[in-house]
């Protein structure tokens, strides 16, 4: 598990700025992000009004395979798939009936998953590979800001490439200048949008 | 003859005998909770036997605890019902006070959040007009709290008490006109409140609240109710059948000054008018049925003596 290197939350106000720790906090972990992010800055200024967020994200190529979630136990004639989590039954099961059919593939429950007549090595099944989390990382990156973000910002403006985001809110239409803004908290982390 | 507000907590069985007990000694049962084999009474009883009422249930377990939130109605007047707002703090409160007693509804504004775009329309006003207190969960910072406070504020006449992020010194400092009572630490959060010091928060909440109850409860007893909201429930039950129907956990709720009746106003306003209390004196003479806001529900305001000239 990653921690975070940098996080800072830059606010007028300190007593809001010690809530908006604790909520980014809670948020990112309730979320399963924290791992995700490398570098965070957060500035909020209520006067203005206006939300930033800006971030360096970690590098992630972990994909999940069949093996991480699955104890594999090959049998004459059949292979009994014992699942641990939940998680990635759903797409593990269309992955599985697309390749073997429907008739070799039976779920008895919720955590058995039967292959009948499948000639394929065991090796080859927790090889195969059911989701990418990073393909959704930048969705998921994004609602997790909105939930942070003061609710009254509805106006946004969000950007998540070359493994870097920023996301901008606020009540009012964003200032032009905005981009000197989303630099200058870059700066403070010591990287550049 | 005074009544206090108590809450019964024992088990189910011989629970009837306390019910009977209350209810010869003139108390009235608000409402009652059946969990499992637990049985929770909100109860009005007089002030006297309240010793006497513990004596008796010693032998069944039971345990009688005063609370004063009985029979009061409270407004959680929570900035949105988005993911921001709820369930933390708004529900969190709602759901404590709950368990001591008080009917909490939750009331949010369409366009709530925000500071400068934060709105509250007359609806809205209407409803949280028809409890007895509304409970402001603000959120963290002190210049929207400042910006929104005399626009959220429009119109509300019932007590307000305000909780908000920053401390009680800097809310009492920003908050003009003046509110009822002040809570400062509680702004928004998106955690549950489970520990020892976020449960002394909500303590410290309901502390609050009470005082400011406890005032109006002091200004209602200069001029007293024509007839106690909880007797005023009791006839209801009995003349009214058609409350019996209702699936409502409360069909009737009871409020420091009235009474919400969760029965269509069309159908049951007239009749509930002319219920007779007592020989000669019928409900309109003591008390106001009018529409509620919320759903097409009845509220009764009860008169106080010296606008009925009677007291029963």
């Amino acid at each position: 598990m990653f921690a975070i290197e940098y996080f800072e939350v830059e606010c007028p106000e300190p007593v809001g700025a010690a809530y908006y720790n604790q909520i980014t906090n809670d948020v990112l972990l309730d979320h399963n992000l924290l791992k995700v992010i490398h570098k965070l800055h957060v500035f909020i200024d209520p006067r203005i009004p206006l939300f930033i967020a800006v971030g360096v994200l970690n590098k992630i190529t972990s994909k999940v395979r069949i093996g991480d979630f699955t104890n594999i136990n090959p049998q004459e004639g059949k292979m009994t798939l014992v699942i641990a989590n939940e998680t990635y039954l759903a797409p593990m099961l269309k992955i599985l009936w697309e390749k073997y059919g429907k008739d070799h593939v039976e779920q008895p429950d919720r955590f058995t998953v039967v292959l009948y007549d499948v000639r394929a090595d065991p090796k080859e099944i927790e090889e195969m590979i059911v989701a990418d989390p990073s393909e959704s990382l930048g969705k998921d990156l994004i609602y997790a800001f909105r939930l942070i973000a003061p609710e009254g910002f509805r106006v946004r403006r969000e950007i998540h490439e070359n493994g870097k985001f920023t996301f901008v809110a606020s009540e009012d239409t964003i200032q032009e200048d905005i981009d000197a803004m989303v630099r200058a908290r870059f700066a403070l982390m010591g990287e550049t949008p | 003859m005074t009544l206090v507000p108590v809450t019964y907590k024992g088990g189910v069985h011989q629970h009837d005998a306390i019910i009977d007990l209350i209810e010869d000694l003139g108390g009235y049962i608000v409402q009652k909770h059946m969990i499992a084999q637990e049985i929770v009474l909100q109860c009005f009883v007089p002030k006297d036997d309240i010793e006497l009422i513990a004596r008796i249930s010693k032998p069944l377990f039971g345990e009688v605890t005063e609370s004063p939130l009985v029979g009061t109605e409270i407004a959680v007047v929570s900035m949105s019902l988005e993911i921001h707002h709820l369930p933390h703090p708004s529900c969190d409160f709602a759901e404590y006070a709950r368990r001591i007693g008080a009917k909490t509804n939750m009331v949010s504004p369409a366009r709530g959040p925000g500071k400068r775009i934060s709105t509250i329309n007359d609806e809205e006003r209407d409803v949280i007009n028809e409890h007895d207190i509304a409970v402001y969960a603000f959120g963290n910072f002190e210049s929207c709290i400042e910006h929104k406070w005399p626009v959220m504020r429009r119109g509300i006449e019932v007590p307000i008490v305000v909780m908000g992020g920053p401390s009680e010194e800097i809310l009492r400092r920003i908050i003009d006109p003046p509110a009822d009572g002040y809570v400062g630490g509680v702004g928004r959060f998106m955690r549950r409140t489970k520990e020892g010091e976020e449960i002394a928060k909500l303590d410290e909440i309901v502390a609050e609240v009470t005082r400011v109850l406890e005032k109006r409860r002091e200004e209602i007893a200069k001029d007293p109710l024509s007839v106690s909201p909880a007797r005023l429930m009791e006839v209801i039950r009995e003349q009214v059948p058609a409350i019996h129907q209702v699936t409502s956990p409360t069909p009737l709720t009871v409020q420091m000054a009235g009474l919400r009746v969760k029965l269509p106003y069309d159908t049951f306003a007239e009749p509930l008018r002319n219920i007779v209390l007592e020989d000669g004196i019928l409900l309109h003479d003591l008390a106001e049925v009018l529409p509620s806001r919320m759903r097409d529900y009845i509220i009764v305001r009860i008169l106080p003596f010296s606008e009925s000239n009677t007291v029963i």
